[in-house]
């Protein structure tokens, strides 16, 4: 579905490349998430993915970036945007306060293709449905907390049918709540049938919504692989990530001489099982 | 690949540069109007119909001159509108509150037509009094026609070098607000009978005791407030603009096209660090 | 939250169709200029205005908001034009180069009136149309969706604007900023406001361009709406015969040469 080869960028006026050399590959129906430091280029990335790199950017793009078939980097800007749907960090920017209810929002973009009146409503209400959010579809967007209004800035995009769909930190700036309710709807999405690409901090959760984990680092994909491989590996200090709570607990008791068979845990459920267990003293 | 930004909408450009052109030529046609017409007769009469031209022929001026400028703005203009047009009004209330003898409420319209252009100055003028109109008292409206020009000049203003220096801003900012002053000084005669305040309503009575006609004091009252104020205004936006990085002042196609602030770096990216100036 | 003065209330004037009464706004501004006695503008204001008012039930906040406007323009009106008025002969008082004269306080109220009645007006059209349903409207009738999108846009923005300058004044005057006395005093106080107000503005506008280009904003396509705005032929019918009533009100006085 999305594949990027030997993909190079640098920004207008940039002194070096955001990104070097990248190559990826996202199969249809994929949940992917990336990780890596602040400022490694993960925003880049979800951008050039999306098409709005280099059409909205400027700057200098080489290599193929394919999604659905077409290489966005060659498309015009509302073909790109046709494909790839984009759920960025602030939820208060992605509202467009052009409309006063919930229900009018989801259909901004719609209205905006000029889809007409009655395949509006069932759409919209298919989006909202699947997202949880039908009880708020008479509110107004500024009336919500974060964690609502990142779900309605995603059924935003949900309603517009694009085979993939791009998300850019979408939980950097809410509360445990809202980033629950963000990443729950993952699962739903796929079944819905879109590829989702994830880009986050919040290593422990990617570890349990995605297929497939990519890592960012001096400029270029570092690692790819299954989440618990990539998130027990040693070099994600190196790479600026750092590891998560339990993995550094466990590694913290193999320090004391604590050494628990099996692999090292990256998650809550693991760490249970994995400190549950008779420990050789 | 090297992409351009996202293109405007200019598929029916035509109609838009007429829409301007007949919107620009209302206005001056009704201000001159005013000025070589009947001044005497339409001051001594409240009775008189010229007001009905003279307001009639600025709000349609103004009208079409929106109309015809909002379809060259692209989306990152158009996103930045409503921010300038909030800070207009935010900071407009503000001053009226703090009491102080200056309205300051054009930093957004000039802050946005530096960046984009005088088109984009007559959308958030426009808009501004319209808003103001329909969130604080409706006698903001009639004085739309006053945001617009000022948008118009500030946007010329920049593209003919004025915010290359700090000192150059204010100047062009002092004629705009005598343009202001002049072309809102109908307005205030023929609408309020130059009553738009208690401060501004004591001077119109004081210019009128000394022998001026209304139409004159409501002249001078404004020659004596708007020149400073809107030369305030500019210098506060110059110097805000130049406080940011240079990278977000480029981004702007108005900006490079004309070099509003002065040399720019080189458009082409290459490893080699790039050269900013800003002059003033 | 839209910030405008609009009431949620379900009157009739409340279900016209927003252009209707728009309609009928500009048309009673039209009448009230063209025939600029100071009894049309009372005749319009007793004789529209307030049923449509009562019947609107805005009549309350509407005395409450027109009062706080109206007020003060309409006395320092008649005082100066009643004081200083350039066309005035007939003198009742007289204090140095100061005179009460006839002419004068007629033409404020000439003027009075006229201002009474357009405020009443456009504050009763605020009070009972939804800025949804008015932009709506309008972009329906062709109107650029630009326009309607900027003042909703604006609009919600607002109350969030004056909460970030009032968050930012507090962090300034927690670091020491006194809102000094005097004319000087009090501009450099704005300045450390306006800077971070305008920077945040920067940040937010990428943003937002974005966030509006993946929803296809800058599409040429015809736009299409979600929630219709309700009309009647009746509403037609009144709308095409206003402009006719406005043109009359022009060409009568020249006409009859009553003026």
């Amino acid at each position: 579905m999305i594949t990027l080869t030997d993909v190079s960028y640098a920004y207008p006026d940039a002194e070096h490349f955001a990104l070097e050399k990248v190559s990826l590959h996202v199969g249809r129906g994929e949940i992917l998430g990336v990780v890596g430091a602040s400022g490694a280029g993960k925003t880049t990335l979800a951008k050039i993915i999306a098409g709005f790199i280099p059409h909205v950017d400027g700057g200098e793009l080489t290599g193929t970036v394919v999604v659905d078939g077409a290489d966005v980097s060659e498309l015009k800007l509302s073909d790109a945007v046709a494909k790839v749907g984009l759920v960025i960090q602030n939820p208060f920017n992605q509202i467009s306060g052009a409309k006063y209810d919930v229900r009018n929002e989801i259909a901004f973009g719609l209205e905006n293709l000029g889809v007409p009146r009655e395949e509006m409503a069932e759409r919209v209400a298919a989006a909202a449905d699947l997202l949880g959010i039908s009880h708020l579809l008479d509110t107004s967007p500024y009336d919500l907390s974060g964690g609502q209004q990142q779900l309605v800035a995603v059924a935003s995009m949900v309603v517009l049918r694009t085979p993939v769909l791009v998300m850019d930190e979408p939980t950097s700036q809410l509360d445990p709540a809202g980033t629950r309710m963000v990443f729950d709807v993952l699962s739903a999405l796929r079944e819905a049938g879109s590829t989702i690409v994830v880009l986050e901090h919040k290593v422990e959760l990617l570890r349990e919504h995605c297929d497939r984990v990519a890592v960012i680092a001096r400029e270029t994909v570092a690692a790819v692989g299954e989440p618990r491989e990539i998130l027990a590996d040693e070099r994600m200090t190196e790479w600026g990530i750092g590891a998560t709570r339990f993995t550094q607990a466990a590694r913290a008791a193999a320090a004391r001489g604590i050494v628990p068979d099996g692999a090292v845990p990256v998650s809550i459920d693991e760490a249970a099982v994995t400190f549950g267990e008779e420990v050789p003293a | 690949m090297f992409s351009t930004p996202a293109k405007t909408d200019d598929s029916h450009r035509m109609r838009n540069t007429i829409l301007i052109a007949v919107g620009a030529v209302v206005i001056v046609a009704t201000y001159l109007y005013l000025v070589i017409g009947q001044p005497t007769e339409v001051a001594e009469s409240s009775t008189s119909q010229a007001s009905l031209i003279a307001i009639a022929g600025y709000v349609i001026g103004a009208i079409l001159l929106a109309a015809g400028s909002i379809h060259r703005l692209p989306t990152a203009t158009i996103a930045m509108i409503p921010v300038a047009i909030a800070l207009n009004i935010v900071v407009g209330q503000l001053v009226s509150i703090l009491g102080l003898p200056v309205y300051l409420d054009s930093i957004g319209t000039v802050l946005v037509a530096a960046l984009a252009g005088p088109a984009a100055g007559v959308v958030t003028g426009i808009l501004t009094n319209v808003i103001w109109g329909l969130t604080l008292s409706p006698l903001a409206l009639p004085f739309a026609v006053v945001q617009v020009v000022i948008g118009v000049m500030a946007g010329y203003a920049a593209r003919y070098g004025m915010f290359r220096r700090f000192y150059l801003a204010p100047i062009a900012g002092a004629i705009t607000g005598i343009v202001a002053a002049v072309i809102s000084a109908p307005i205030a005669a023929f609408i309020f009978g130059g009553a738009t305040g208690g401060g501004t309503g004591a001077l119109v009575g004081a210019f009128q005791a000394m022998g001026q006609s209304l139409l004159g004091a409501t002249t001078l009252q404004g020659l004596l407030s708007d020149p400073l104020d809107k030369a305030i205004t500019f210098t506060i936006v110059v110097v805000i603009l130049a406080a940011l990085p240079s990278r977000f002042r480029q981004r702007f196609p108005f900006v490079r096209q004309y070099r509003v602030f002065g040399k720019s770096a080189p458009a082409v990216t290459s490893k080699s660090a790039s050269v900013t100036e800003t002059e003033g | 939250m839209a910030s405008t003065l609009y009431m949620d209330r379900n009157s009739p004037i409340h279900r016209l169709n927003p252009v209707t009464k728009l309609v009928i706004l500009v048309t009673l501004i039209v009448i009230v200029f063209a025939i600029p006695f100071w009894w049309v503008a009372m005749g319009v204001v007793v004789l529209v205005i307030v049923p449509a008012a009562v019947v609107s039930g805005c009549g309350g906040r509407l005395t409450r908001i027109a009062l706080t406007i109206l007020l003060p323009i309409v006395v320092v009106l008649f005082i100066v034009q009643g004081l200083t008025f350039p066309g005035g002969r007939t003198a009742l008082w007289e204090w140095g180069p100061l005179a009460l004269t006839t002419e004068g306080l007629l033409f404020a109220l000439g003027i009075g009136s006229r201002i009474v009645c357009l405020v009443l007006a456009s504050i009763l059209f605020v009070l009972t149309t939804h800025p949804g349903d008015l932009l709506s409207a309008l972009t329906e009738r062709g109107m650029s969706p630009k326009f309607s999108y900027i003042i909703s846009s604006t609009l919600q923005l607002i109350p969030a604007f004056q909460d970030r300058a009032n968050g930012i004044l507090l962090a300034q005057q927690a670091r020491g900023l006194v809102v000094g006395k005097g004319l000087r005093g009090r501009i450099s106080a704005m300045m450390p406001l306006l800077a971070p107000l305008v920077l945040g503005m920067f940040t937010d506008v990428e943003e937002r361009a974005t966030a509006m280009e993946a929803r296809g904003f800058g599409s040429t396509a015809k736009r299409t709406a979600l929630t219709p705005v309700p009309d009647t032929t009746a509403q037609r019918i009144v709308r095409w015969a206003m402009p006719v009533v406005a043109l009359a009100a022009i060409i009568l006085p020249l006409a009859t040469g009553a003026l």
